[in-house]
């Protein structure tokens, strides 16, 4: 059934843009943290967005993919952590500061979380409209024959 | 059979075309979902044209040579039957010229949803005014 699918497929991309904003609310409210579980300051976290079938394909529809092309809902395949060095900042007054006065913050950007929620935002509500749309097509379509 | 000439001309076309737009639909709304998939190329769904051949063939001659399977090569100078139509995809075959790849134009994608839904609309309109007219002369005019 087409309908239910395509409400598949926004549901999906919005489970997505939910993970990426909470994953982007946890960066920001770590981004002094210098002690963690895993020992040394928080790591960013960031999804991975892949593109998936709604629901189990099937045989089918794993041979027309290679062909035409089936519409794809998306699907967080993993979080992975920012490996890139910390933030270095000279305190020595710091509990965590190295012998040289040096403290290792956390490597996130409060700036570039910002942009990133304000990109995952943007797509949730366009998914929202997309949605509102696949409702209001088969609300009309349900108006046949009255 | 009789039947037909009641419900086999305009119908079957509009009621194809509301079966096609919720397909296109579907598309669309992957498209929009996979706004932020990187490396996604966006998928354009086209009935259009032929949906136009199969009208025009329709008109041409009352009996075109049809396959007589939807799986079968298409005869030459044949258009499909309009139940038969099953659209095209197309795959973008460029990444977008963001860092991610990503080929999806959130702004054409909502425009063409926007657009989809309108004749959507329009459609389910002349569809229900055909069954309006029918009824009303079922009913003789009361």
């Amino acid at each position: 059934m087409d309908f239910f699918s395509s409400l598949e497929i926004s549901a999906s991309a919005l489970t997505a843009e939910r993970t990426r904003m909470n994953l982007i609310a946890g960066n920001m409210a770590n981004a002094n943290s210098t002690r963690t579980a895993e020992g040394g300051p928080y790591k960013r976290k960031d999804a991975v967005f892949t593109a998936r079938q709604p629901g189990a394909p099937t045989f089918g529809e794993t041979l027309s993919r290679f062909g035409s092309g089936t519409p794809t809902g998306v699907e967080v395949t993993a979080i992975l952590e920012d490996q890139s060095s910390p933030r270095l900042q000279h305190d020595p007054k710091h509990p965590d500061a190295d012998e040289k006065g040096f403290v290792a913050l956390p490597n996130v950007s409060i700036i570039e979380e910002m942009a990133d929620m304000i990109t995952a935002s943007r797509a949730y509500e366009a998914n929202i409209t997309a949605a509102q749309a696949t409702k209001s097509m088969a609300m009309k379509a349900l108006e046949l024959g009255q | 059979m009789p039947i037909d000439k009641l419900f086999g001309t305009t119908i079957e076309l509009v009621s194809k075309n509301l079966d096609l737009r919720a397909k296109n639909h579907m598309y669309l709304a992957g498209n929009v979902a996979n706004a932020e998939t990187p490396y996604y190329r966006s998928k354009t769904f086209s009935f259009e044209d032929q949906l136009k051949d199969a009208v025009r063939h329709r008109e041409e001659s009352a009996a075109p040579a049809v396959a007589a399977h939807p799986n079968h090569i298409p005869l030459k100078g044949s258009a499909h039957r309009i139940e038969d139509i099953e659209g095209i995809v197309d795959e973008s075959n460029v990444n977008g010229l963001g860092r991610d790849g990503n080929g999806v134009d959130l702004e054409r994608e909502m425009g063409r949803m926007a657009e989809n839904q309108i004749l959507f609309n329009a459609s389910v309109k002349i569809l229900a005014k055909k069954f309006e007219g029918l009824k009303y002369a079922i009913k003789g005019g009361n």
